[in-house]
């Protein structure tokens, strides 16, 4: 908490934490989408109004908030990869603000700094420049993380450069020679920055199914599990150009399934609404299995809605293939090899039987244990392909596209 | 829904029976008494919602899958209010509902319903209103109300019993499949009698003929089922140690003998028990477990979190196809697919007598639809239906064993078993 009052001095915004804070811990957010977008808005919100010296110190404070947030509801991931998405940006713009004048060495995209690990032939630059401008696998390793280092180079630099007076602030020297402190000179590009993750969250239903007419053919019969609105837009794009039967499973206990086929079959998509129960005997009709995501894990596994991780295995024992929308913002740099419980996140027992029944716990005067939980872990190996706003991957390809999305350093908020 | 819309709606239902029930006759009385009388039970309210079908529906078992076929904008255009609920898929125009309206539909098969005994219209009513579920349970009601027929059966003047009670049974019989196909345990035991009233003598005194088949049909439910059973419980016990997690899917007569012998026993266990719709079966088997037995009850979707606690999945049988594929309430494959995945042995206990001949490759060729009985699902429309697949066929790969009353056997050992039971039976023992 001092650390926010010190960066910042406006009650509306405290205030707006601690509303989000409130609301996250109560589940009054739900869904990885309306939590990502209200995330960045508060981003905007912070960014606009904190006062800071260095961007080091803007991090600090984001990151503090950001752990406030996770802390509320750790099981949405969305808080934490949207943070860490912003915090990439804010360095990058920070960088191309401050860094091309300053930095010449780092301009060059193939330029490696010098790691132990990797060291760079010194000759390689000199006498083999063709090779250098090539993607050959032995620089695609050490590429790895060089989207990272310059940033922290250029700020490195940039105090060397301007100079660190004695009160620790930054300073940037403005077009007209002037210098001016470092918040006013970048907040505006950052905030620009931030709206543009706020406009690709408001847009990613449209551009995940961008391509959904290049996924299904006409005459098909698709299964899908739950309600997700990625799906349900993804199908409906779909079926402006295709004709298919779409198989929504109830699933259990939220029976959210039911609300997935009354949306699809007001879009007059012919909708068949199943038992889970009949998921594997219908799966040899099935031609593909189209399944949301809560969150995408390092490894390219999967945090679904329940019921998800059998309707795949169903699948991969018929060979139909599986293909999973998400927004780009589920990418998660967490691995889940050891939880079965998948989040570890579980509801009460009142949708899966009745208080009569046993959901009190009791069956005749007897203890009864009824379990719900909410997620399920699909592992990487039975998911086919994995559509994003951002493109078609492949489960395995994952792990880069969370290298490419977030920095190193922010993996752990 | 609120509680006083379920109530309005049940009163509905109520009088839609009523308005059916006058035409069963004196003979339909009966069977709707006993109805009446299981109506507070709370799975009796979701059987029910599937009585008010139009007639006109339900007659048309052959028309129908034509009508099926029409295509769907041809009958959007049709302004006469809502579709009629269909009584078959459009996916799959095979698979059918049971008649709801059994006891109605007795008078237009071509039969008068006089010629239909009282306990097979009741029984029928029974089967189309899942009423009566379980190869067992069914089995033996079928014996039950055939053996109530046969002692109510005089054969007509100029032929002999052996000769002419089949052709007196076989309307009766259809009847009872019109309700609901017949079970794999109902069909072997039928031609089991079948044959048995064929080898009898011609000279046998009449009363002497029905009291020895109705000895038979005593003799059969005792040595095929019910001492069937105890021997599984025995062997099936034995595959149960202490500190075991037994998985079970919905509700099995043997798979709930076993647990409870095994809990007799003083066997420290305790079972988890997955559960699905359509039926939702497991809620009943977990009110009739033991008390100080610990019990944990999980639905389907959430099978995959409680997997890795379980050591050991027990199934129930409705049928053991000769490929050793085991054909048992939808779900069951599923659960046996996820299990053998992570290597927990899948025992099946099923009694000889439902083992069948058939080959089958899939589950949906041969299946069965049940009604939608939550209250609270879209209603079908134009564009929308619901398909609520009663069964479902586990591959042999993913069953370990086959708990029987000849002992433990692999699935692929069924045409065996089949064939020996072929050889004792043409012994004539």
């Amino acid at each position: 908490m001092p650390a926010d009052t010190i960066a910042i001095r406006d009650k509306p915004t405290l205030k707006q934490i601690e509303t989000l804070v409130a609301r996250l811990r109560r589940r009054q957010v739900i869904g990885a989408q309306e939590t990502a977008l209200e995330t960045a808005l508060l981003l905007r919100q912070i960014v606009s109004v904190a006062r800071f010296n260095s961007i080091e110190q803007l991090t600090q404070l984001i990151k503090s908030i950001a752990r406030r947030l996770i802390d509320a509801n750790p099981k949405e991931f969305a808080v934490g990869n949207i943070v860490r998405r912003v915090l990439r940006l804010i360095r990058e713009e920070t960088a191309a603000a401050l860094g091309p004048a300053e930095e010449p060495d780092n301009t060059s995209p193939f330029s490696v700094p010098n790691t132990p690990a990797f060291p760079n032939p010194p000759d390689l630059n000199s006498s083999r420049p063709q090779l250098r401008a090539t993607n050959s696998l032995a620089t695609f390793m050490i590429m790895g993380n060089q989207r990272v280092q310059p940033p922290n180079e250029t700020r490195q630099s940039s105090r060397e450069s301007t100079g660190l007076d004695h009160h620790g602030e930054d300073h940037f020297q403005g077009w007209d020679g002037e210098k001016k402190p470092l918040a006013i000179t970048v907040k505006p590009l950052l905030i620009q920055a931030i709206q543009e993750v706020i406009d690709e969250l408001e847009t990613v239903y449209e551009n995940v199914s961008k391509t959904a007419r290049d996924h299904i053919y006409d005459g098909e019969i698709i299964l899908t599990l739950s309600y997700s609105r990625t799906i349900e837009q993804f199908l409906k794009s779909a079926a402006r150009d295709r004709h298919f039967t779409v198989i929504v499973a109830e699933t259990a206990p939220s029976y959210s399934g039911r609300q997935m086929a009354t949306a699809l079959s007001s879009a007059n998509i012919p909708t068949v609404l199943i038992p889970d129960s009949s998921i594997y005997p219908l799966m040899p009709r099935i031609t593909k299995v189209i399944l949301g995501a809560h969150a995408i894990l390092a490894n390219g596994g999967l945090f679904t809605q329940v019921g998800c991780a059998l309707a795949a295995a169903a699948a991969r024992a018929h060979s139909t293939p599986v293909v999973v929308c998400a927004g780009q913002y589920k990418l998660t740099p967490a691995w889940n090899l050891y939880h079965e419980y998948a989040a570890l996140d579980f509801a009460g027992p009142e949708k899966v039987i009745s208080f009569e029944e046993g959901g009190g716990g009791e069956r005749r005067g007897a203890p009864l244990e009824v379990i719900n939980p909410i997620y399920d872990y699909v592992k990487p190996e039975l998911v086919d392909v994995l559509i994003t706003n951002d493109g078609d991957h492949p489960p395995p390809y994952v792990y880069r596209l969370i290298k490419e999305t977030y920095d190193d350093e922010d993996m752990q908020l | 829904m609120t509680k006083a819309e379920r109530r309005e709606e049940q009163e509905k239902q109520r009088a839609a029976k009523a308005a059916v029930q006058p035409e069963g006759g004196s003979s339909g009385g009966k069977g709707g008494g006993q109805q009446q009388k299981k109506t507070p039970q709370p799975g009796t309210q979701a059987a029910e919602s599937n009585a008010p079908r139009t007639p006109q529906v339900a007659h048309s078992s052959r028309g129908a899958p034509d009508a099926s076929s029409v295509p769907t904008e041809k009958r959007a255009n049709e302004p006469a209010g809502p579709p009629p609920v269909p009584t078959h898929s459009r996916l799959f125009p095979h698979l059918r509902l049971p008649k709801a309206n059994i006891l109605a539909s007795a008078s237009v098969a071509g039969t008068s319903k006089a010629e239909i005994h009282t306990s097979i219209l009741r029984l029928a009513l029974q089967f189309s209103s899942f009423k009566i579920t379980g190869g067992n349970a069914r089995c033996i009601a079928t014996l039950t109300a055939l053996k109530s027929v046969i002692n109510s059966y005089t054969t007509p003047q100029g032929t002999t019993l052996s000769r002419h009670l089949m052709t007196y049974l076989s309307p009766q019989i259809s009847h009872l499949v019109a309700a609901r196909p017949m079970s794999a345990s109902m069909g072997n035991a039928i031609r089991w009698l079948k044959y048995e009233v064929s080898v009898l003598s011609i000279d046998l005194p009449e009363q002497n003929a029905k009291d020895f088949l109705c000895e038979r049909i005593d003799t059969y439910i005792r040595d095929r089922i019910t001492v069937a059973d105890r021997v599984i419980e025995d062997h099936a016990m034995e595959k149960i140690r202490d500190g075991d997690v037994v998985l079970t899917y919905a509700r099995s007569s043997s798979v709930e003998r076993v647990i409870k012998a095994a809990h007799e026993a003083k066997i420290q266990f305790s079972v988890v028990v997955v559960d699905s719709g359509p039926l939702f079966e497991g809620k009943s088997l977990i009110a009739t477990l033991p008390p100080d037995l610990s019990v944990t009850y999980v639905l389907l979707p959430s099978l995959s979190p409680i997997l890795p606690t379980v050591s050991l999945c027990l199934f129930g049988a409705h049928s053991l196809l000769a490929n050793g594929a085991l054909y048992s309430r939808a779900g069951t494959a599923s659960v046996a697919m996820m299990a053998r995945e992570r290597n927990i042995p899948v025992l099946v206990c099923c009694e000889t007598y439902k083992f069948s001949e058939k080959v089958w490759g899939d589950g949906v060729t041969h299946n069965e639809l049940a009604p939608t009985t939550s209250a609270s699902a879209p209603v079908p429309t134009v564009s929308l239906e619901h398909i609520n697949l009663l069964y479902d066929l586990t591959p042999a790969s993913y069953i370990t064993a086959v708990i029987t009353e000849v002992g433990l056997i692999p699935p692929s050992s069924v045409p065996t078993v089949l064939f020996r039971q072929g050889v004792t039976a043409a012994q004539g023992l």
